[in-house]
């Protein structure tokens, strides 16, 4: 599904990525563990073309690495970086719909996808008028999983969601994962995470990057 | 005398402050956005000032009616935000983005130089006059005092028009929102799919569309000459930087200030005209060294 070959990413010359190497299935979720600078976050970026990067991006046997990186949400990615990132200018519902509106989606196909964030996350229904920087730290990450849904039809990134929260809410996020992949099978998902207990419950396999290398990429049974 | 002095001095200070703002809010715009200061910006209002005027006159010159001076104006400040705004960004600003400020300041200021003398080589050095539409629209008496309606009316109506419309743009619409979303967040907003630099264009040819605005709009009330730039373009920093850069109410407020104070000053003390405009920011900027709406929140426009 997505297939990442010897990305390398250099920033101010300092090497991040060295050579990354990653195979993701349809429907398959991994955990993408790693100390803090190794490298997780620059491959997610990497991916969506927002740091230079050399090497092979291949989504569904298609090389993106050269297509712009504005143009690759609209291939099915979904992107919720780090630090939530929501536009305060912005309502809760009014950065969730964004996505659709920049991709020209019909009211229609708009409708049946803020449906499906809604199903799996309904309190974003209830926060939806309010001013997105009105929100606490751990509403603004599921508003944040709400817009990356919206475009994120086959494969969803998200960016240490569980940094940072609170521990009720961080299971609250836990389940709404577990429902988003049950309502949709053929969804990729990658998780970056430092703290790798969190997602044993439902990551089929979790990947280990050391010092821009990927070092192990173990399914979870072995794991237990 | 003091009373009518007094209502006199506030009608050109409120006439001269929406001309200011219009360029003011049009830099500080670009500014929000792009974060580039741009110098050429008063050059702008020139080329505004001269492509209005020369039309002007050549439609005088044609018989056509002088009410289509009003629809012209925007025809010229489009024309020139689009051509000339148009070609900046595209062929210069582009290749300008990742570099340090001080290099976008030169580059910008360079482009400030040579057009200057592309006015001076198109337009000559003597001064324009095309007063039709000021004419046009009569007199008003306020107060007991005579002014002209194209600048106790016209012209802040159109600000005011202006500073609605420029809201309405940003908040309702899609390229309002893609530009308001590029402003906070360029790299979260690429990562919904918005043309960042498309973005950047369209913003540039807002910007410099307004403020050759201005300078349409101002021909009919001051003789159009070399260096008007030059003078917009101080004063338009000191609009910006008195308001918080960035800020679109704050800069409708610091121009109406700024305009009130330099009208002011030409009646009561002369020889402060000049610097008044600076005094006025200083002394904001004493009491609040962020601009007078600027806030240290995300929200930039």
């Amino acid at each position: 599904m997505l297939d990442l070959k010897n990305l390398h990413v250099s920033i101010a010359s300092t090497p991040i990525l060295r050579g990354v190497n990653l195979s993701v299935d349809h429907g398959e979720t991994v955990a993408f563990v790693g100390r803090n600078g190794a490298g997780k976050t620059t491959t997610l970026r990497a991916t969506m073309g927002l740091v230079p990067s050399t090497g092979a991006i291949v989504l569904d046997g298609r090389a993106i690495d050269k297509i712009a990186p504005h143009e690759r949400p609209a291939l099915g990615i979904g992107y919720a970086p780090e630090d939530r990132r929501l536009f305060s200018a912005f309502t809760v519902e009014e950065n969730i719909r964004l996505p659709a509106r920049v991709a020209n989606l019909s009211p229609d196909e708009t409708k049946r996808r803020l449906d499906r964030v809604y199903s799996i996350l309904p309190e974003l229904k209830e926060m939806g008028p309010r001013p997105a920087g009105s929100v606490s730290g751990g509403q603004g990450k599921m508003v944040a999983l709400g817009r990356a849904l919206m475009l994120g039809t086959k494969l969803v990134l998200l960016d240490e969601p569980f940094q940072g929260l609170a521990p009720v809410l961080a299971s609250r996020y836990a389940e709404a994962l577990r429902a988003l992949r049950d309502q949709d099978r053929s969804l990729s998902l990658i998780i970056t995470e430092s703290n790798p207990g969190l997602l044993k419950s439902f990551a089929e396999r979790i990947v280990t990057i050391e010092r821009g290398e990927i070092q192990q990429s173990e399914l979870v049974e072995a794991v237990h | 005398m003091s009373f009518q002095i007094l209502v006199l001095a506030a009608l050109d200070g409120i006439a001269y402050g929406a001309l200011v703002f219009l360029v003011a809010v049009g830099m500080t715009l670009v500014f929000g956005v792009m974060r580039i200061l741009n110098v050429a910006h008063g050059s702008f209002y020139a080329l505004g000032a001269y492509a209005a005027a020369s039309l002007g006159i050549a439609m005088a010159g044609m018989g056509l009616s002088p009410w289509l001076a009003f629809p012209m104006f925007i025809v010229a400040a489009a024309v020139v935000g689009i051509t000339v705004g148009g070609l900046m960004e595209r062929f210069l600003l582009q290749r300008i983005y990742g570099y340090e400020e001080t290099l976008q300041l030169l580059v910008t200021f360079a482009v400030f130089m040579m057009l200057e003398n592309v006015q001076r080589l198109v337009w000559g050095v003597q001064p324009y006059f095309y007063s039709d539409p000021l004419r046009q629209l009569g007199n008003v008496n306020v107060a007991g005092i005579t002014y002209t309606a194209y600048q106790t009316l016209f012209l802040p109506i159109v600000a005011l028009a202006v500073l609605i419309g420029l809201r309405w743009f940003l908040r309702y619409t899609l390229a309002g929102s893609v530009i308001v979303a590029v402003t906070e967040d360029r790299e979260a907003a690429t990562a919904i799919g918005i043309n960042a630099r498309r973005v950047f264009f369209l913003t540039f040819v807002i910007g410099v569309t307004l403020a050759s605005l201005g300078g349409a709009l101002a021909s009919p009330t001051t003789s159009v000459l070399p260096g008007m730039g030059a003078e917009m373009i101080v004063l338009s920093f000191a609009v910006a930087a008195t308001a918080g850069l960035g800020q679109i109410e704050g800069a409708a407020v610091a121009a109406l200030m700024i305009g009130l104070g330099r009208s002011t000053a030409v009646f009561f003390a002369p020889e402060l005209e000049v610097v008044m405009p600076y005094l006025i920011m200083v002394l904001v900027l004493l009491i609040r060294p962020e601009g007078l709406f600027g806030k240290s929140t995300a929200r930039k426009i």
